[in-house]
């Protein structure tokens, strides 16, 4: 029975490759989500493996506010280290080096005058220091004095300068003059964050003014183990008197990669869930052409039992294929997978965004994809073997072969079952919103649906197809005969559609996601933002400080508001606290109070909550917080509860409360609200602010439009990504839909063979075969869709308080996709129908 | 329009293959067939008759030689031209799977009309349903029709359109002896009172009884004829063939 397997392989080569074509696209499209996430995590944990290199780290003992989060890797905030230390640390035995961290937050202007940014990623500037072994300078010479920087490679070919050119630097708000004076290299893809090395002085003037740092790394002598490192430093921290301690380097790295794999969790998570739904489409593509295929060969098999082969070893037969099949797709769709990969990088590289050179190929991602390859294809071939391997002898005598077609009663059954319970968990999930675990019951409730959709898809296709093609009855013969062919085999057509279902689902959800993220940031614009104009700090940048005072100096201007943000621990817990003047309040913003005064609760010097924020911690008005900064600590009580999702964090308080707690470098400030004075002329106003503020380069003026539109911008890019996966999900379903249709090409040829002889012309067989593809492909595109946007349609209910509020359904984009699914059932069709056509008509009627 | 003959074949040579493999399936046919008779062409397996109706019909090319069906030169068209030929001069019926498994009895009868987009003449498809007795099927899918049932079907599809000649390659191969007489009943009617001209490939000498005329072929050429034959005479001289040695006139 071996040789008849392999033999069928090679009688039945087209059908061979056209199954291992569609075993190595669902491969591909799960090796390939694998080692994008691979390579994402990689790309950071290189990071951090090639800049990391200190033997030791030496950091304050004890937990503190600060800025925190953006600015350093640890969103772990302890007090800082001063940079006395280094003396003390260079007196101990076995070090050879002792480099002060001393980092800091810096616009480099480029080369066309903008700030130097990319997409989310920071923008922050180093000490150099020679002795440091992750940097290395590749051009120039390493800067010297207040006015020369130099810059790490990437960033200076982002920037569009070269060494030598003369440019400017924001530094805490400060425009500086500087001379690239050097190209720095680092060793590793910094996935588009902007690196510029000041000399060691600068960089201390600028980020240390208090003369404190975050950490000191300590590089020991040769021979040396890191645990001894720290052994020997312990001693010297301790008669310092400083609360610091010293940790090897090893555990500082495990710690920051730790903490960077938990920053891109979501994206990881993400992709885990798409990798999910990759393999399911991948198995409904595998298990599509497999039932196919072995209904094509029922005769054969039967004639092999008619010779006195046993059920088994015909059974055998097919699943040895089918493991054929199954390991040659899923090599070919590693390849191919990791090819996508190649392509997604250069998109996302022309996006700025540079990711590692390494090829992602990990052990993990190849025997994943193999055995997910193998055994949906075996487990494909089973269940249709076991029907193929029962058929009676005497079939392989009849003319005509049917396989028992099993109701579909059980799939429908089974179908409306999962959709019922996933509606109830959906449901659930929207009547109490609020509850602990609502995201996780909606996910799961839609996951039900989906599926239920699919498992009775059979029926609704049947039902659909019916009511879509009647406009095409009167088109003889063509539109009969596509619809017979379209409802003649309802699970094979749902099978075909299936694929393209699940990937447009994902993208009408994704598409509503998007409209509503833009509707609800430009809602809370509206609705709270009363304020004439924005300046923007470039690249996640701060407003310089001078150049506040230049607007407030303007005559036209009445106010300009500033938000001044910062990270300060709350009963040990890190939060962010915004501080405002609080007779900004009415003037430049609107805000939805629930309990309490709040603009008087500001001036009082009492802290303002979100009340998502009062749920979770379970406080109530007039309670007193205890609020850690990093230069004071002070009790505030709960004032007031607010509604705002434009303030966007958990704390506001008077700009007089926030002053103490911390030191003014301290607080980013990325917004200002300018408001016109009472009679100026508000289109001049804006000429005023853009002359005030061109000096600082980095501030960028805009009304509420814009600032919307800007917001907009930002949720686009992101969202780019999240395109290119789903067009390759697209772009697999279709070919998905060209698989299943060829094979249905072979499958009818004695059927396309009468047709031709009674007349039907090229044109109008290859028109019949694109109508049938454009009709599933509007099937699938169809369910997809209305899944896709019912489900993500629940969401401003769940996660409201994550600022999803106003539900937006962009109808024009969806019917884009409806006439793009017309497209996609035309050029599946191209190849099949040509193949078709080109069948000759003898070849065709006359038997087998 | 107005000469005695349908279909003629002159010279026609067909080999399959190349070289030391090469079959010479037709080894030059010349046969004039009559307007308005029954003819069926007869041999063994093997004798080239399949092949000399594929190429009558136009299913095929022959290697040389011509082929006129209704004062067209079949043998020299285009691919375009054979199918419009087939829809509108043509009638078929196989010896299986003759029918479109997705369309009704109705919509398989009308093809030809609907692929030519040509008007169905009402009282012309009514006279044919009527006779084959296929009037109350007709709303039917072939699954839900017995074999004969579905052969006179496909008779009803190739006489609907009037073609000029209907070629029906052994029509009765999977019937049993019942539904065999009714489709050959219904042949040979369909000359008598239609008009029609059918040349029907069978190896079945009670089939071939129904005819006008039966050509014998073997080897590739035309071996023999027989005017209004009946089953038994048939028989002798297909058995008269066989034991013939091969090659002979």
């Amino acid at each position: 029975m071996v040789r008849v397997a392999l033999r069928g392989v090679r009688a039945h080569l087209v059908r061979f490759c056209l199954s291992v074509l569609a075993v190595a696209l669902g491969v591909a499209f799960v090796a390939g989500t694998f080692a994008l996430r691979t390579m994402l995590s990689s790309t950071f944990t290189d990071i951090v493996a090639t800049t990391t290199l200190g033997d030791a780290y030496v950091r304050g003992s004890e937990a503190a506010g600060g800025t925190g989060g953006p600015d350093r890797i640890s969103p772990e905030v302890r007090n800082p280290v001063p940079l006395t230390l280094v003396g003390d640390l260079e007196a101990v035995d076995g070090v050879a080096a002792v480099l002060p961290d001393v980092q800091g937050p810096l616009v480099l202007v480029g080369a066309d005058g903008t700030a130097v940014q990319s997409t989310q990623a920071p923008s922050f500037a180093f000490a150099y220091d020679s002795r440091d072994p992750a940097v290395d300078v590749v051009d120039g010479r390493a800067p010297q004095a207040a006015d020369e920087i130099a810059v790490e490679s990437a960033t200076l070919s982002a920037s569009g300068l070269a060494v030598g050119d003369a440019t400017s630097v924001v530094v805490g708000g400060e425009v500086r003059p500087v001379t690239v004076v050097g190209e720095i290299g680092l060793g590793a893809a910094l996935a588009g964050a902007t690196v510029v090395f000041l000399d060691p002085a600068t960089a201390e003037a600028s980020f240390a003014p208090d003369g404190t740092v975050a950490t000191i790394a300590v590089l020991a002598d040769d021979g040396l183990s890191e645990q001894q490192l720290v052994d020997r430093l312990a001693p010297a921290l301790a008669s310092s008197g400083v609360p610091a301690e010293a940790v090897t380097g090893d555990e500082v790295r495990e710690q920051s990669t730790a903490n960077i794999l938990t920053v891109l969790g979501f994206i990881t998570t993400f992709l885990l869930v798409f990798a999910g739904i990759s393999l399911f489409v991948g198995g409904f593509i595998i298990a599509n052409t497999f039932s196919m295929w072995v209904r094509q060969r029922t005769r054969e098999l039967a004639l092999l039992r008619a010779v006195g082969a046993s059920p088994l070893q015909v059974f055998t037969s097919i699943v040895l294929q089918a493991a054929i099949v199954g390991v040659v797709g899923a090599i070919l769709g590693v390849a191919g997978g990791l090819g996508l990969v190649v392509v997604l990088r250069g998109v996302l590289g022309t996006f700025g965004m540079d990711l590692t050179g390494r090829v992602p190929v990990d052990g993990f991602t190849l025997v994943v994809s193999v055995l997910v390859g193998t055994l949906v294809s075996v487990l494909a071939a089973a269940l249709p073997a076991r029907r193929a391997a029962l058929v009676p002898p005497v079939e392989a005598l009849r003319d005509e072969v049917l396989l028992p077609e099993r109701s579909l009663t059980r799939r429908a059954a089974v179908g409306i079952a999962l959709v019922v319970l996933g509606v109830a968990a959906v449901v659930v999930a929207l009547l109490d919103p609020t509850a602990d675990r609502a995201g996780a019951v909606l996910g799961i409730g839609a996951g039900a649906v989906v599926l239920g959709v699919l498992a009775a898809s059979p029926v609704l296709a049947r039902g659909f197809l019916r009511v879509v093609s009647m406009p095409f009855a009167a088109w003889r013969p063509v539109g009969p005969l596509a619809r017979g062919n379209v409802t003649r085999n309802p699970r094979r057509t749902a099978n075909t559609a299936g694929a393209l279902m699940v990937g447009m689902a994902l993208v009408g959800a994704a598409a509503v996601i998007a409209a509503t993220t833009q509707a609800s940031t430009s809602a809370i614009v509206t609705q709270e933002a009363t304020t004439d104009y924005i300046l923007r700090g470039a690249a996640q940048g701060t407003v310089p400080e001078q150049a506040i005072t230049d607007v407030r100096a303007l005559p036209d201007v009445k106010a300009a508001d500033t938000f001044a943000t910062a990270s300060v621990l709350v009963d040990d817990a890190p939060f962010a606290v915004t501080g405002i003047d609080p007779t900004a309040v009415g003037r430049s913003i609107r805000t939805e109070v629930v309990e309490g005064d709040f603009p008087g609760a500001l001036a009082a010097g009492e802290v303002a909550v979100q009340r998502t924020t009062m749920d979770d911690e379970d406080w109530s008005l007039g309670e007193e917080l205890r609020f850690v900064g990093s230069s004071g600590v002070e009790t505030l009580t709960i004032g007031a509860v607010i509604d705002s999702p434009a303030f966007g964090v958990p704390f506001v308080v008077s700009q007089d409360v926030l002053d103490p707690l911390f030191p003014p470098d301290e607080q980013r400030v990325t917004t200002v609200f300018v408001t016109a004075a009472d009679g100026a002329d508000v289109e001049a106003l804006r000429g005023e602010l853009t002359a005030a503020v061109r000096p600082y380069v980095v501030v960028s003026v805009m009304d509420s439009e814009e600032f919307v539109s800007d917001l907009a911008e930002q949720v686009d890019r992101v969202l780019v990504i999240l395109y290119a996966l789903l067009g390759l999900s697209v772009v697999i379903a279709v070919l998905g839909i060209v698989n299943t249709l060829a094979l249905s090409v072979i499958e009818r040829t004695r059927e396309i063979g009468l047709l031709r002889a009674v007349g039907l012309g090229r044109l109008q067989l290859g028109t019949t075969i694109t109508l049938e593809s454009v009709l599933t492909a509007v099937f699938g595109t169809t369910v997809g869709l209305v899944l896709g946007v019912a489900l993500a349609a629940t969401l401003p209910t769940v996660f409201a308080d994550v600022g999803l509020r106003t539900l937006a359904v962009p109808w024009g984009s969806l019917a884009l996709m409806l006439a793009l699914a017309v497209v996609v059932g035309v050029v599946a069709a191209l190849w099949p129908a040509v193949r078709a056509a080109r069948l000759p008509v003898l070849d065709a009627v006359s038997t087998e | 329009m107005t000469t005695p003959v349908i279909a003629s074949a002159h010279e026609l040579v067909k080999v399959y293959g190349a070289g030391a493999t090469a079959v010479r399936a037709l080894d030059g046919v010349d046969v004039d067939l009559v307007r308005g008779e029954l003819t069926a062409i007869m041999g063994p397996s093997g004798s080239g008759k399949s092949t000399l109706m594929h190429c009558l019909a136009g299913l095929d090319r022959p290697t040389s030689g011509t082929v006129v069906v209704d004062g067209q030169t079949v043998s020299s068209m285009s691919e375009r031209k054979l199918t419009a030929l087939r829809r509108t001069r043509i009638g078929f019926v196989f010896q299986a799977y003759n029918l479109v498994p997705t369309l009704t009895a109705l919509e398989n009868i009308t093809l030809p009309l609907d692929i030519a987009r040509r008007e169905v003449d009402q009282a012309h498809l009514d006279l044919v349903v009527e006779t084959l007795g296929l009037t109350d099927r007709l709303g039917h899918k072939p699954s839900e029709l017995s074999g004969g049932q579905q052969q006179r079907v496909a008779c009803a599809r190739a006489l609907v359109a009037r073609p000029a000649v209907v070629f029906a390659d052994e029509p009765t191969g999977n019937l049993d002896s019942t539904s065999a007489a009714e489709v050959l009943g219904f042949l040979r009617s369909s000359v008598d009172d239609l008009g029609q001209s059918v040349v029907m490939v069978t190896h079945d000498p009670t089939s071939a009884s129904y005819a006008h005329r039966v050509l014998f072929l073997a080897d590739g050429r035309l071996v023999g004829e027989l005017r209004d034959p009946t089953a038994e005479g048939v028989l002798a001289a297909l058995t008269g063939l066989t034991a013939r040695p091969t090659g002979a006139p």
